[in-house]
């Protein structure tokens, strides 16, 4: 199987601060991967490098052996913050990537429309951002990313601002949509119980110089329901992410706070 | 988490109708809400104005120094029918929407050029600074003797009252974009004048609409004072010529008349603002 996307002795610096060093990593189609890791170890740099929305100091990124300079429609980008307009309708959200592709036609508004019922928001095409909820808002973003039909969804910590309860829905709602599209995925993510519940890999991020310390395989069975958080395979995993990454979140967590 | 949360989790399954709309309120909810937010400033106003009648009439009661509301409403009601009255809005009318006018165009070219290039900021930026603190309206009797005493040369005190703020907003606005929305746009591979349509001008466009509004106070204050250094025609010049015959109900009759205009003007943009950028009311 030839690689989605391949990443290359990929570096990044900012003046003097270090803060990727010598990425190296193989993605295959339809692979789910997350990125965890303690604050400042670059794993969201890495994300908007591969989107193509910083560039990298040195090393490259390839998506179909072709290298990425800048954003494209084969990537979807799902913020962090939703960031959506808060003067267009919920519809009008989603069409932004057609729209700035200019293929906003009636293909383009047949295939929205069926997207925005997937993630559960048929029936409020029309509302407006600030009438929805937080997690309603997130499943805008997503649709907004899946609208371009992208081969690889690029997710920043999309789930990071809701409330437990709401995460733990996305989770299982995103991996209902994962199932139906198998898109690439690379989801940056502060949770390792949510990197685990997701991933068929978790590539776990060091800080200072930011690298990946540990690919771990994650060989749950899918498709995976909540139930699974609670078996001891799914505990040994994110014991054994918790134990690699522990003294790095310490330290940041202590110079946060310093 | 919202009902339509919990039930699109369940799978495919259609979630519930709508549920976050903002219910239409029942018109005794309406009236309710009316008599909560208005009642208290409508007592207020009655109060103020018993207050200056009996003041005028009683403690005062000398027509020289204070006009009492009822002799005000007399004499608007008899300059309005003698048409006096509608003859100096119109010319205090027609400088004001030409001033303005023009203001509004050039502000929001000059604030447009001033956020897409640097070196028009630098360019304009003391001059813009400058005279928006300097009391312009000063210059009003230099540009009468350059312009004659008819309108134009009052249009050109409106435009400089106008002008900066409505340039200085227009360029904020446009400067203060949100960059995550930028982002969000570039991150699709929108071009810079696709960024600027789709994202900047609706975002400044809250920014825009409170420069146009502070300029309608100005505005007004522009058109009355450049009428009272020297004018044919126009409430400034039947305020003046009032004063000049201890003519007090028909001063504050011109008074009036500009209050009422700046107050629905002013009203007329809450309602404009409140149909072009709905986003911003909470």
């Amino acid at each position: 199987m030839t690689a989605k996307l391949a990443v290359s002795g990929l570096t990044k610096r900012f003046d003097a601060l270090e803060a990727l060093r010598a990425i190296n990593l193989t993605v295959a189609p339809g692979e789910f991967i997350s990125l965890v890791g303690p604050s400042g170890c670059g794993k969201t740099t890495f994300l908007r490098i591969v989107a193509g929305l910083e560039p990298a100091t040195s090393g490259e990124v390839r998506i179909d052996g072709k290298p990425v300079t800048k954003p494209g429609g084969d990537r979807g980008f799902v913020f962090q913050n939703d960031n959506l307009l808060p003067w267009r309708s919920v519809l009008a959200n989603a069409m932004i990537g057609p729209e700035i592709g200019g293929r906003a036609d009636a293909a383009a508004r047949r295939r929205t429309l069926e997207l925005l019922k997937l993630v559960g928001l048929e029936g409020f095409e029309h509302y407006h951002p600030r009438q929805l909820s937080g997690g309603m808002r997130q499943r805008v973003n997503l649709a907004r990313a899946l609208a371009i039909d992208p081969d690889i969804l690029l997710m920043d910590e999309p789930f990071s601002a809701l409330d437990a309860q709401t995460r733990e829905i996305m989770q299982t709602e995103l991996l209902r949509i994962w199932e139906q599209g198998r898109k690439t995925v690379l989801f940056v993510t502060h949770q390792i119980d949510e990197a685990v519940f997701l991933s068929d890999r978790v590539l776990v991020f060091a800080r200072r110089p930011g690298r990946v310390q540990e690919s771990v395989e994650v060989a749950l069975p899918r498709p995976r329901t909540l139930a699974i958080k609670r078996t001891p395979e799914f505990v040994r995993y994110v014991d054994h992410i918790w134990r690699l990454i522990e003294d790095d979140v310490r330290a940041s967590v202590i110079e946060e706070h310093a | 988490m919202t009902a339509a949360d919990i039930q699109s989790a369940s799978r495919p399954a259609a979630p519930a109708a709508p549920a976050a709309a903002p219910e239409p309120a029942a018109p005794r909810a309406w009236a309710a809400s009316l008599r909560r937010h208005y009642l208290a400033g409508l007592v207020s106003i009655a109060c103020g104005l018993a207050l200056w009648e009996v003041l005028s009439r009683f403690v005062v009661a000398n027509p020289l120094f204070l006009a009492a509301p009822s002799q005000i409403f007399l004499a608007v009601v008899s300059l309005s029918a003698s048409g006096e009255l509608w003859r100096h809005i119109a010319v205090s009318g027609l400088e004001f929407v030409i001033g303005y006018a023009i203001a509004s165009l050039i502000g929001i070219a000059l604030g447009l050029a001033m956020a897409s290039s640097v070196l028009a900021k630098q360019v304009s930026q003391p001059w813009i600074s400058g005279l928006y603190a300097t009391p312009t309206i000063a210059l009003a009797p230099l540009f009468i003797l350059w312009f004659g005493i008819g309108i134009w040369s009052k249009v050109l005190v409106v435009i400089l009252l106008v002008l900066f703020p409505v340039t200085i907003n227009t360029e904020a606005g446009l400067r203060t974009t949100s960059p995550r929305l930028i982002e969000m746009l570039r991150s699709f591979g929108a071009t810079p004048r696709q960024i600027f349509i789709k994202v900047s001008l609706p975002s400044a466009t809250p920014f825009i609409l409170a420069g146009l509004k502070l300029g309608i106070g100005r505005g007004l204050i522009a058109v009355v004072v450049a009428e009272l250094f020297g004018s044919r025609a126009g409430l400034g010049r039947l305020i003046s010529q009032s004063a000049d015959a201890f003519n007090m109900p028909e001063l504050f009759a011109g008074v009036v008349v500009l209050a009422v205009a700046g107050i629905a003007m002013t009203a007329g943009f809450g309602w404009l603002e409140g149909k072009l950028v709905p986003w911003t009311r909470d």
